[in-house]
């Protein structure tokens, strides 16, 4: 990517941002930031705790939606790549030494590495089957780490690595909201570009796709390894702020609740994963005392939400519908951004 | 050296097991083939024939009554699913994922429900005959035995319907070209909810035959099911023929492997075979098979 290509992509996304902040729910995001950055002058270090956490999990399921909702590869695999960030992040620092920073960023990588055995046959695959494919590999993730028990601590799990900033929770807070922040402008810059329109493309009709001149196996695989890389620095965030992982953090439970969490909000766009985190978060802090009744709400909320919304809650495509809806074929309106 | 009557009681083994887990992806294979569904929620009919069954069996000690009734149990609640909740979605785009979201969001509902009402803790089934035969050098275990010829029984039941009566030939006409069997005079919103039926109601059989082995808890159905899944796979979705080769080729596979490895290691072999064999042909085996 040259220089001055990639001015015109800052500029595209700096001018749908502002498009989008005057909408329902960029008005909504907006006041959520603000919030979010006071934060920490209103509340006690406990709750604090808890905002972050809804952080890691609003970057984890919009790195979902990255994959699933934008190129319609419908992973299982997410919950399990976002467990290898935290377990590599750890063990880098308790066993190499690493310092503690470079590991979350470490631990995206070698998670965007674990995707490549499942990304090849996902990339032959359509809707159904990658499900099916990426849950059989999520399962052997799993088993994986209960059985190599010399180097995850098995069952009980890996305790043995550092406070980041020494415990410090406003730093720790600052640090894990602007990563967070980094990241989800990142996938959005790539989304409201070349990239995020191909991406459309490929969901609605990747033969269209590739007639259109696209790559589109490339385009599958990129997408793929960046949202497993970003669900892997959520793993190693989420490791820093609870100290301690074990197998449960990427056992299928946990894939259902990003599941929710975007489904509830909306697939088609990022922000649907911050309504959708907020919305699923918010019902598991109330519902925590109750157990098992949470995951029947979550089972119940999906097929509710799936008959009777099928965009989700969040249901606004930051003025996309109107940009590629009413007269204008999707096709024609790709072919005219892409120019081609 | 591996030796070879170890090796004959491996494929035994394995040969029984192939029988069960053929009668969990059948059922599996046939709603995608019909219906084009991806039952998320197989393993939970699965553990809902185990927990019928369990009660069943604890009331009135007949196993045959357990079966029989898990059977009429699951194929309602099979054909209620599919009626109430993917027969309204059935015109819409992206009908395969959304199938899939909702039959997953029901599985969650139904095993978490049932955790909430009767706890989490393993209920386990009488076995109803420890007797163990003793065949040239080689252990058969007659209880699974039992099971095995019931699956056997069963899968040749469902192979009858399909391809002897009017039903199946309805079913087959739907699964070819919807629109036109309904011009024929067939209803396709009733053939989905009895194929259905049907498949859930396969899932809910071995749940009460599998379940004297295995013992019945609210997620008991999620090993299988991955199992089954990676059997479908192999065997190419929708290919009935398929399926059941693949399930009786990585069972025996499965068994043999457990020689050297452990029983949790083996699934990383049957995934490793599932992913080679769709890069090679993402049809699978059924590709073959069917021509």
């Amino acid at each position: 990517m040259t220089a001055s290509t990639f001015r015109t992509a800052l500029g595209r996304a700096r001018q749908r941002l502002a498009e989008d902040a005057r909408s329902r729910n960029g008005r909504a995001i907006a006041v959520g930031t603000a919030l979010a950055l006071l934060a920490p002058l209103a509340l006690t270090a406990y709750t604090l705790d808890i905002v972050m956490q809804l952080f890691i999990a609003i970057l984890a399921v919009s790195s979902w939606i990255f994959i699933a909702g934008y190129f319609g590869m419908f992973t299982f695999a997410h919950a399990a790549l976002y467990g290898i960030g935290a377990y590599a992040a750890v063990l880098l620092v308790g066993e190499a030494g690493v310092h503690p920073v470079a590991s979350i960023l470490l631990g995206g990588i070698v998670a965007g590495l674990f995707s490549l055995p499942i990304a090849y046959p996902v990339l032959r695959l359509t809707g159904a089957y990658v499900g099916m494919v990426t849950l059989a590999y999520a399962e052997i993730i799993y088993r994986g780490t209960i059985l190599l028990r010399d180097v995850t601590g098995g069952p009980t799990g890996y305790t043995g690595f550092p406070y980041l900033f020494g415990g410090d929770s406003v730093v720790m807070y600052y640090f894990v909201l602007s990563l967070v922040g980094v990241l989800l402008l990142v996938m959005y810059v790539l989304l409201v570009n070349r990239f995020g329109l191909v991406a459309r493309a490929i969901r609605e009709s990747p033969d269209a796709a590739r007639m259109l001149g696209n790559n589109v196996p490339r385009h599958k695989l990129m997408g793929f390894l960046i949202g497993s890389s970003i669900a892997g620095v959520a793993g190693a965030l989420q490791a820093y702020s609870i100290l301690i992982i074990s197998p449960p953090m990427l056992e299928i439970e946990r894939m259902i609740e990003f599941m929710a969490m975007g489904i509830i909000g909306g697939l088609r766009t990022l922000s649907g994963g911050i309504f959708g985190a907020v919305i699923v978060f918010g019902l598991s802090e109330v519902l925590r005392d109750y157990g098992e009744i949470r995951l029947v709400v979550w089972g119940g909320m999906l097929v509710i939400v799936t008959l009777f919304f099928p965009n989700g809650i969040a249901d606004s495509d930051f003025g996309l519908r109107e940009r590629f809806g009413g007269d204008v074929p999707i096709g024609d309106r790709i072919r005219e951004v892409i120019g081609r | 050296m591996v030796s070879g009557g170890l090796l004959v009681q491996q494929v035994v083994n394995g040969l029984f097991f192939g029988g069960q887990l053929a009668l969990i992806a059948v059922g599996l294979t046939l709603i995608w083939g019909v219906a084009r569904v991806l039952n998320f929620a197989h393993g939970a009919m699965f553990m809902v024939g185990g927990f019928v069954g369990f009660y069943t069996l604890g009331a009135t000690g007949s196993i045959l009554l357990a079966s029989v009734l898990a059977v009429i149990v699951v194929f309602v609640l099979g054909y209620v699913v599919e009626h109430s909740l993917l027969e309204p979605m059935r015109d819409r785009e992206e009908f395969d994922i959304a199938s899939m979201v909702v039959t997953l969001g029901l599985a969650i509902f139904l095993e978490n429900a049932i955790l909430v009402g009767v706890g989490s803790q393993r209920k386990s089934f009488p076995t109803f005959t420890d007797v163990i035969w003793n065949v040239a050098g080689v252990t058969i275990s007659v209880q699974r035995l039992v099971i095995f010829l019931i699956s056997l029984v069963a899968l040749a039941a469902l192979f009858l319907i399909i391809t002897r009566t009017k039903l199946g030939l309805a079913i087959r006409a739907v699964s070819q070209d919807s629109d036109t069997a309904l011009l024929m005079g067939v209803r396709p919103k009733r053939i989905y909810s009895i194929t259905f039926g049907a498949s859930a109601a396969l899932a809910g059989l071995a749940g009460v035959l599998l379940a004297p082995m295995f013992s019945v808890y609210p997620s008991v159905g999620w090993y299988p099911f991955l199992l089954a899944f990676i059997v479908v796979m192999v065997g190419g979705l929708g290919s009935v023929r398929g399926t059941l080769v693949a399930a009786l080729g990585l069972a025996i596979v499965r068994s043999i492997s457990m020689i050297w490895i452990a029983s949790e290691t083996a699934m990383i072999v049957l995934f490793a075979i599932m992913v080679a064999v769709l890069i090679v042909n993402p049809d699978g085996i059924g590709g073959w098979l069917d021509g």
